[in-house]
């Protein structure tokens, strides 16, 4: 219902710098995940779409129209906080509620309004109780039903799963989505959780430093990776990068030696390969190191290797079992290969 | 084995309210003390040899409702104390917002300022205050108690309110101001709501330090138009009449029932706010 356009956004505060140079067009009816590790400035940049903090330069716009000096009560957003944010002394109905007083909306339509937001995330049989006797899950889908209820232009969540245990996140990650497409209203996540991040969005924004580091849909960032952050950043566990160097399409580093490598560069780089693009024992490996560790968790064997210094996580077969320090080989997927410059971290192509 | 067990957590029940009885009645001996000695007659309390029966006698309960104007002190007590109190709080709740939540210049030297009103000896501003009122004519009137009570109690209810203030997560005014609430809605709705305790244990506090306030309420009160409470207990000490044991004591009584009542009405409040104030739930 709405398109966000951030430009040139930057916010310091007195010499630290927030956020640095944020560039953005949101489509309507998106959902946009900001993804970074924490003090990247993924939060600093919601509540500026929020209106709860001024970016010291740069232009908001939704729908076209320049929001930077609209204050957040008159902004058609509405927000979903980390620690729910409930008002403790009324109960679930008041708080679903209250949005629709204080926007003024005609009091006639409140009750149902109310019973039907409640109703999206099946909570109408608590709507009598107060925040403090319910449990966190419970909570959080309160916190959604009173962002819901008015059906604003914009859904801001600010890690809203992250106070819930892992069985619940997943459940709560699938009703956030379900609700989104149902109601179509353009959002902006913002999580430390790479996998929220895949699940959920249309598009990620990786930030480091208050940088966008890339921004692009799911496969992109993960099969694209524009730089050694997000390549480090983005899969479980994260892309192997080693550095090492290259002369005459050769990389090579301890314990690793590549051929066939078609890039017309020379000198040091990184090289990443994901720990399930490599194949334990294959044919013309480039890898050889020491087994440093092996944990099977049923379904996957993660095998650690030492090559040189370096430890390097491999995802073997689930029967895949080893003694320490055995010598091991490991072959890498040519066509998924990644070069890195080793020292500003762009991709090499 | 096992009623051994239950035979000893019933010794240490008791001890538990063996010490807790002793304790009671450690703080509560005075207060039935004053209130025999109330309701006893004038020449039995000034007998040297102890009386163990004693007999029980309204005289003091007439006096002072008869000979003196009780009613109109307890009046003056209970509209300066009320009243001051009603200042703090339209004071304190809006100075503590705007100490807890903005950011500005000097907050904190005025945080520290306001508190720093109660470290000096009020003696020492006893004489100017006195010129003060004599100087805007409030000289011996309710008023001017009310305004001198606030005034001594406002920094550490400010104070108060403050600190639970500093406790209500900042997200939760987040929440209300993208909800679409102004800063005096959410004041209103959300912020004072969640400091209610903090609010109640401040105001008890500053309506006990109220009625025990001597000093300035002799200063301006001169004649039974502002008495209050504390003061009329001091006039009884004097006179042609000499020391009138037995009112004494049944005013002191009366003086301490009020403040006594209110605590037990919102115990659940205080003892809940004397410690969320401290401690982080």
């Amino acid at each position: 219902m709405a398109r966000i356009e951030l430009t040139g956004i930057q916010k310091k505060w007195g010499t630290v710098w927030g956020v640095r140079d944020v560039n953005i067009d949101i489509a309507d009816e998106e959902f946009i995940v900001f993804l970074g590790p924490s003090g990247c400035g993924k939060t600093t940049t919601m509540r500026m779409i929020a209106g709860l903090e001024d970016p010291s330069e740069g232009e908001i716009r939704m729908d076209g129209e320049v929001m930077n000096d609209i204050d957040a009560r008159d902004r058609d957003v509405a927000m979903v906080f980390q620690g729910y944010a409930l008002y403790p002394n009324m109960s679930i109905y008041e708080n679903i509620r209250f949005p629709l007083r204080m926007r003024g909306v005609d009091k006639s339509q409140h009750d149902a309004l109310v019973r039907q937001a409640a109703g999206l995330v099946e909570m109408t049989e608590y709507l009598d109780r107060k925040p403090g006797a319910l449990s966190g899950g419970q909570r959080q889908r309160a916190a959604l039903a009173r962002a819901i209820v008015r059906q604003p232009q914009v859904f801001l969540m600010d890690e809203p799963l992250s106070n819930l245990d892992a069985k619940l996140r997943q459940a709560m990650r699938v009703q956030i989505k379900h609700i989104q497409r149902q109601l179509k209203i353009t959002t902006v996540y913002v999580t430390h959780d790479q996998i929220e991040a895949m699940t959920l969005a249309d598009r990620i924004v990786i930030m480091q430093s208050g940088r966008i580091q890339q921004i692009g849909t799911p496969d992109e960032i993960y099969n694209d990776p524009a730089n050694t952050f997000v390549a480090g950043f983005i899969g479980s566990p994260p892309m192997n990068l080693i550095e090492g160097r290259l002369r005459d399409g050769v990389f090579s580093a301890p314990g690793v030696e590549v051929t066939g490598l078609t890039l017309a560069h020379s000198g040091n780089v990184t090289l990443g390969i994901r720990p399930e693009d490599c194949t334990v024992g294959g044919a013309g490996s480039q890898l050889n190191g020491a087994v440093y560790g092996v944990e099977p968790t049923g379904d996957i064997t993660y095998l650690t290797i030492k090559a040189g210094e370096k430890l390097l996580e491999v995802k073997a077969d689930r029967n895949y079992r080893s003694e320490l320090g055995v010598q091991q080989s490991v072959a890498f997927d040519p066509a998924r290969i990644y070069l890195f410059d080793a020292g500003t971290g762009q991709r090499l192509r | 084995m096992a009623s051994q067990r239950k035979n000893s957590r019933g010794e240490s029940l008791a001890l538990r309210y063996a010490i807790l009885g002793a304790w009671a009645l450690f703080c509560l001996a005075p207060v039935l003390w004053f209130l025999s000695i109330g309701l006893r007659p004038r020449t039995e309390i000034i007998t040297p040899q102890p009386i163990y029966w004693p007999s029980f006698s309204l005289d003091a309960w007439h006096m002072i409702w008869e000979d003196w104007p009780m009613a109109k002190y307890l009046r003056n007590s209970v509209a300066a104390i009320f009243g001051s109190v009603i200042i703090d709080l339209v004071l304190a709740v809006p100075a503590a917002y705007s100490l807890s939540r903005y950011t500005y210049r000097g907050r904190d030297d005025i945080g520290f300022y306001i508190l720093s009103t109660r470290m000096m000896a009020p003696a020492i501003v006893a004489i100017p205050i006195f010129f003060l009122f004599r100087n805007v004519g409030l000289l011996d009137t309710v008023w001017a108690l009310m305004l001198i009570y606030a005034a001594i109690n406002l920094s550490f209810v400010t104070w108060i309110i403050r600190s639970y203030m500093l406790d209500i997560p900042k997200e939760l005014e987040d929440a209300a101001r993208t909800d679409g609430a102004s800063d005096l809605r959410i004041l209103w709705e959300i912020i004072i709501p969640a400091v209610l305790p903090g609010i109640i244990t401040a105001s008890v506090i500053a309506m006990i330090f109220a009625i025990n306030e001597f000093l300035f309420t002799l200063l301006i009160a001169s004649t039974p138009n502002a008495y209050t409470m504390s003061v009329a207990l001091a006039n009884f000490t004097g006179g042609s009449d000499g020391l009138i044991y037995n009112a004494i004591a049944l005013v002191a009584f009366l003086a301490f029932v009020p403040v006594f009542l209110v605590v037990v009405a919102i115990q659940k409040h205080l003892s809940r706010g004397l410690t969320m104030g401290a401690v982080k739930g």
